[in-house]
């Protein structure tokens, strides 16, 4: 089956290449990313007129540009140049050896979206499966939960190779959090961060969980310098995208072929072999499944959700001047726009299959990765948008049009240089500045680089007012936090679970907005307890599978005092800041002799803080804790010996109160 | 009126015991404490629910006797003369959707009001500004800095506790930003420095965290600190650990169900909570709406079913506490080509206590006749929501200033509670 499944892909991709549309994108995409590497030698850093020292420059570039210094970084940079790292940092292409290293053992990351559609299976895949191999009888209802109906599900996963879903997604979730705390590349991996926000889709919706790493993978990092508008195509064509904002399912009939009385007939046969399908299956709960679908297929028609959002979200903005009818407009034009059938076996793939690829291109449909267009569920009708007219059949490149479009307005570029500067500069960015770099957006096709260029190069972004302004996100905390004390980090899902309960349970937030960027949405009387109470378990190693070493951090000598070890801690953990005040008030805090006891016997006996289970994770996720805990249990509290060596956990503990304190909180 | 002190004094705990199974250790050291809160009288608190992404009012209260939704819904479409999955008829026009069966004892008993076409008279039809926009109680004003809520809480007129205002979420909602000391948490549970088993180390480094939040420069970490600590001390989270419903009592395991049962706690230990905030999530049915077994239904379910487990388990504290809900708009009259509904104009909204005139559907909607529909789509919105907030706010909780509450706004409040 497998080989079979390959054929097919493979026969796609040629298709692909077949059609010129496809191809002549790939070439201007090669284009703009050689553009790239060779014009960007223009960066001057007014920093000196902001009146910030070399040294202070580089810690600001590091708050802003990578997910925070690691020691001796801030040197680092001051060695090779600031404008020489940033350059680097544009190119993204330093060694990643010991991301790499990380992410072995990982195999889902590699692989396509049918290979992840066809092996890393959903609940609901998961009880097809059940229901065919009649684990399950006809009047269950759908649920998996006995153990004996699980354990015959795993008998034939292990059998054929399949695997639940949740492996997909700790892979997601781990994998972002070792290349953020551990690539050379941060820039590349801040702005992944950035735009995967921007375009945000979730694990919350069925419908696209399977393609999100593929998403972030594909769509997202490649193009994080790139064009706006390549950005803006790759995320629209994705089947998460697709999927997440339900374009796939919009459609239209207004179209030649739909009218064919042959295309009429066939319809016929396609229901005539559902409901046969039907009559075989014995699963109740499957065939009301398969009923709503007919009943939903008997009325299908326009879906406006992506449409709306990528005016509102992704390229104009709510107030960017477009109105109830462009919507209704831009989501005709978008019909049709879907994605290939990726699972085998499925009605889909059989009908793509038997209709052959000429007979696909001769009537105008056109595949591209996984991409589908369809032309038989497209309005080839004329369509308004924005004012500007769209003639009949426009076809596929009708939709790539109205995004090209939508990428080059006015409007569009202010939009994203605001939440460009808002990310790296404050939470209110001048106007002199968004202006700027809206020139340079508008000047430059919307060339994301050179946008980022233009907002170093201001004053503003070096000025007083701006350092030390933004707050950082419990992700940025949690990174930060790996990278100042070269922390490893064995089980990430640890690191996601802090996340979670500081108020950023990444890649599951529902809206399409994605989080909000600013510092009042994070910081709140719940979540600062729990930063507080993250600092205080992270650094006195009581989060499974987090190790670090404090004394090597300062060359394995313990510092002659109390007070020698908060003014040492405070200037590795937090390079060129002010440490005064926090020096001053802890300076209580450690001259009381009896805390270290206190805290030690404390710290010992202080089981993980986030042992509790998340009561919306499904049951299989239970499984992934168990591997945890028995990970856990083999080594036996392996993750405090280092910390706690040498009765230094006066040192633990005070870098856990400075990891929990508010200038910790700030980038 | 008893005050807080008072209260305490009289020997009142061993109600509360009873209440927790345990002993509340936070009374006993907030009474051992010099720098005890203001005393308060015991206070009416207004619960509201956001229902986000904008809940298809048409099909949670179906105007089914209107001869045009069946055309404009065909496979959306129920009644209450269905076999199975009935709607219940509520007044011969108006149907509540089995799934809200949770709801109709409520109803019956009169404690459950509906209101129908309530909406926006912004006509946006974006989640976003839509719920800013109701959040900030100033449909045509992004600009406002302060949440309607956040408003109401100034209007009370008393010294606040720590809890006066506390939302279970793990962001502080819109509805609550300003100048009033509102706070934010998702679990009750994490109030509190985590050293388990040495209570003085925990303190120790909780007051040195309380030291630096002190000094910062930050405003926002210095006033959020603020109030974390303060409300850190009043909280002692073994009783949150152990608390136990009343008896038959079943919260659904649902992020709405874990917060409306951390807002009974909070009720019941009496901290002063005046104004408690939920929220509830995945309404924006595009796709897939189902009638009976959809989408819709099960979230109309776990709705229905927290906020009923919720009023079942407030028993005796019923006569003291509101329960409002809101979405920030309704959804297209017509289904659409995905078996779903578009985002549209006008919802439902509902509203439960013992002062409500409950068992009526409020509502002045016209018919879904295409000449009666907005922009020939969608349900108009006939009742503005700063009427039914108004009125259900004012009525409760004592205050009557709707200059402040709703500037920019002159309209009538809706009359559905009791004087």
């Amino acid at each position: 089956m497998g080989i079979k499944v390959q054929s097919v892909s493979m026969k796609l991709k040629r298709m692909a290449r077949t059609f010129t549309v496809g191809a002549s994108l790939t070439v201007l995409f090669a284009f703009s990313q050689s553009r790239q590497s060779t014009e960007s030698n223009h960066l001057k850093l007014p920093f000196k007129k902001a009146g910030l020292t070399e040294r202070q420059a580089a810690a600001h570039l590091l708050s802003r540009f990578s997910f925070g210094a690691r020691p001796g970084e801030v040197d680092e940079v001051l060695h090779i140049g600031l404008e020489n790292w940033l350059d680097q940092q544009f190119r993204a292409s330093l060694p990643d050896s010991s991301v790499n290293r990380r992410l072995q053992g990982m195999e889902a990351l590699t692989l396509s979206n049918e290979s992840i559609a066809n092996t890393y299976l959903t609940p609901a895949q998961l009880i097809k499966i059940a229901a065919k191999n009649k684990i399950i009888s006809r009047d269950a209802t759908g649920s998996l939960d006995k153990k004996e109906f699980r354990d015959q599900i795993k008998t034939i996963m292990d059998q054929e190779g399949l695997k639940p879903f949740i492996e997909l997604q700790t892979q997601l979730i781990n994998q972002k959090i070792i290349r953020a705390a551990y690539s050379n590349n941060q820039l590349q991996e801040v702005m992944t961060d950035f735009w995967f926000n921007h375009f945000n889709v979730s694990l919350t919706k069925p419908q696209c969980q399977q393609f999100i790493l593929t998403f972030e993978r594909d769509a997202i990092r490649p193009n994080v310098f790139s064009d706006f508008k390549n950005l803006l195509l790759a995320t629209a064509k994705h089947p998460a995208m697709l999927e997440y904002l339900d374009n796939a399912s919009s459609v239209s009939n207004n179209n030649e072929l739909s009218k064919r009385p042959g295309r009429i007939q066939a319809q016929k046969k396609i229901e005539q072999k559902i409901q046969s399908q039907l009559a075989e299956n014995s699963n109740t709960a499957a065939n009301g499944f398969i009923q709503q679908a007919i009943s939903a297929r008997k009325v299908q028609g326009l879906n406006e959700n992506y449409a709306r959002e990528v005016m509102e979200l992704h390229t104009l903005g709510v107030d960017g001047g477009y109105t109830q009818k462009d919507v209704t407009e831009v989501a005709r034009a978008l019909t049709g726009w879907s994605v290939t059938p990726l699972l085998k076996d499925g009605v889909g793939k059989n009908i793509m299959d038997k209709m052959g690829e000429k007979r696909m291109e001769r009537n105008g449909f056109m595949v591209d990765g996984d991409f589908l267009y369809r032309a038989d569920k497209h309005d080839d009708s004329a369509k308004t948008i924005l004012g500007r007219t769209f003639s009949v059949k426009g076809g596929y490149q009708e939709g790539v049009d109205v995004l090209n479009m939508l990428s080059s307005l006015p409007n569009t570029a202010k939009f994203i240089c605001k939440k460009i500067a808002v990310r790296f500069v404050s939470d209110q960015p001048s106007n002199e500045l968004l202006n700027k770099m809206t020139d340079t957006y508008l000047t430059h096709h919307g060339n994301i680089k050179e946008v980022l260029v233009t907002m170093v190069n201001s004053e503003e972004f070096w000025k007083e007012d701006a350092l030390r302004e933004k707050i950082k996100s419990p992700f940025e905390l949690t990174i930060s936090s790996i990278r100042a004390t070269n922390a490893d980090v064995k089980m990430p899902m640890q690191i996601f679970n802090w996340c979670s309960k500081m108020g950023q349970r990444f890649y599951f937030y529902q809206a399409p907005t994605g989080f909000p960027d600013r510092g009042g949405y994070w910081i709140n009387t719940g979540s600062l307890l729990n930063r507080m109470n993250f600092g205080l378990a992270f650094a006195t190693g009581k989060i499974p599978g987090v190790t670090l070493d404090l004394l090597a951090l300062n060359q394995h000598h313990e510092p002659e005092s109390a007070e020698a070890a908060l003014k040492i801690y405070s200037t590795i953990l937090l390079p060129e800041r002010n440490q005064e005040a926090n020096i001053r008030r802890l300076t209580v805090l450690i001259n009381d002799n009896k805390v270290g006891d206190k805290i030690d016997a404390a710290a010992n006996s202080l089981s993980s803080a986030n042992s509790e289970t998340e009561s919306d994770m499904m049951l299989s996720e239970k499984a992934e804790q168990k591997q945890e805990k028995a990970m856990l249990s083999k080594k036996n509290k392996p993750f405090n010996v280092s910390v706690l060596s040498g009765n230094n956990s006066t040192v633990a503990q005070v870098t856990g109160v400075i990891i929990g304190s508010p200038e910790f909180q700030r980038k | 009126m008893v005050n807080r002190r008072a209260f305490m004094k009289s020997g009142a705990l061993a109600i509360f015991a009873s209440g927790f199974g345990g002993l509340p250790n936070f009374i006993a050291q907030a009474a051992a404490s010099n720098k005890l809160i203001t005393p308060y009288k015991k206070n009416k608190v207004m619960v509201c629910i956001f229902q986000r992404g904008a809940m298809d009012g048409l099909m949670a209260v179906s105007p089914y006797s209107d001869p045009a939704l069946k055309t404009l819904r065909p496979s959306l479409f129920m009644s209450p003369s269905e076999k199975e999955g009935a709607l219940f008829d509520l007044d011969g026009r108006f149907g509540m959707h089995p799934s809200l069966a949770a709801f109709q004892p409520l109803f019956k008993d009169n404690r459950l009001a509906i209101v129908h076409g309530v909406g926006s008279p912004n006509n946006t039809r974006s989640h976003f500004d839509a719920q800013d926009y109701m959040e900030a109680g100033t449909p045509f004003n992004k600009g406002t800095s302060s949440g309607w809520l956040n408003r109401v809480a100034g209007l009370l007129g008393h010294d606040p506790t720590p809890f006066r205002s506390v939302s279970l979420t793990s962001a502080l909602p819109r509805s609550l930003y300003g100048d009033n000391e509102s706070l934010a948490i998702n679990n009750l549970q994490d109030f509190a420095i985590q050293m388990k088993s040495t209570p003085g180390a925990g303190n120790i480094v909780a007051k040195s965290f309380e030291e630096l939040y002190d000094q910062t420069s930050n405003d926002l970490l210095n006033k959020t600190g603020k109030e974390s600590f303060d409300a850190m001390k009043m909280l002692n989270v073994n009783n949150i650990r152990n608390y136990q419903p009343l008896k038959d009592v079943v919260y659904p395991n649902s992020a709405l169900g874990n917060s409306l049962k951390q807002i009974a706690i909070l009720i019941k230990m009496d901290v002063g909570l005046e104004i408690g905030f939920a929220e509830s999530g995945g309404w924006d049915t595009h796709v897939n709406q189902g009638t009976t077994n959809g989408a819709l239904a099960r979230n109309l379910k776990d709705f229905s079913e927290s906020i009923a487990a919720f009023w079942k388990d407030l028993a005796a504290y019923q006569d003291d506490v509101t329960v409002m809900t809101m979405t920030e708009f309704g959804r297209t009259a017509h289904q659409n080509g995905t078996g779903g509904t578009d985002h549209g104009r006008a919802s439902c909204l509902f509203v439960l206590g013992n002062d409500v005139k409950g068992g009526s559907v409020y509502q002045n909607i016209k018919s879904l006749a295409k000449e009666d529909l907005e922009d020939g789509r969608d349900l108009p919105v006939t009742t503005d929501f700063r009427a039914v907030f108004s009125g259900v706010a004012n009525h409760h909780l004592k205050i009557s200033n709707n200059k402040i509450l709703f500037p920019d706004w002159t309209g009538n409040s809706v009359n559905l509670m009791r004087s």
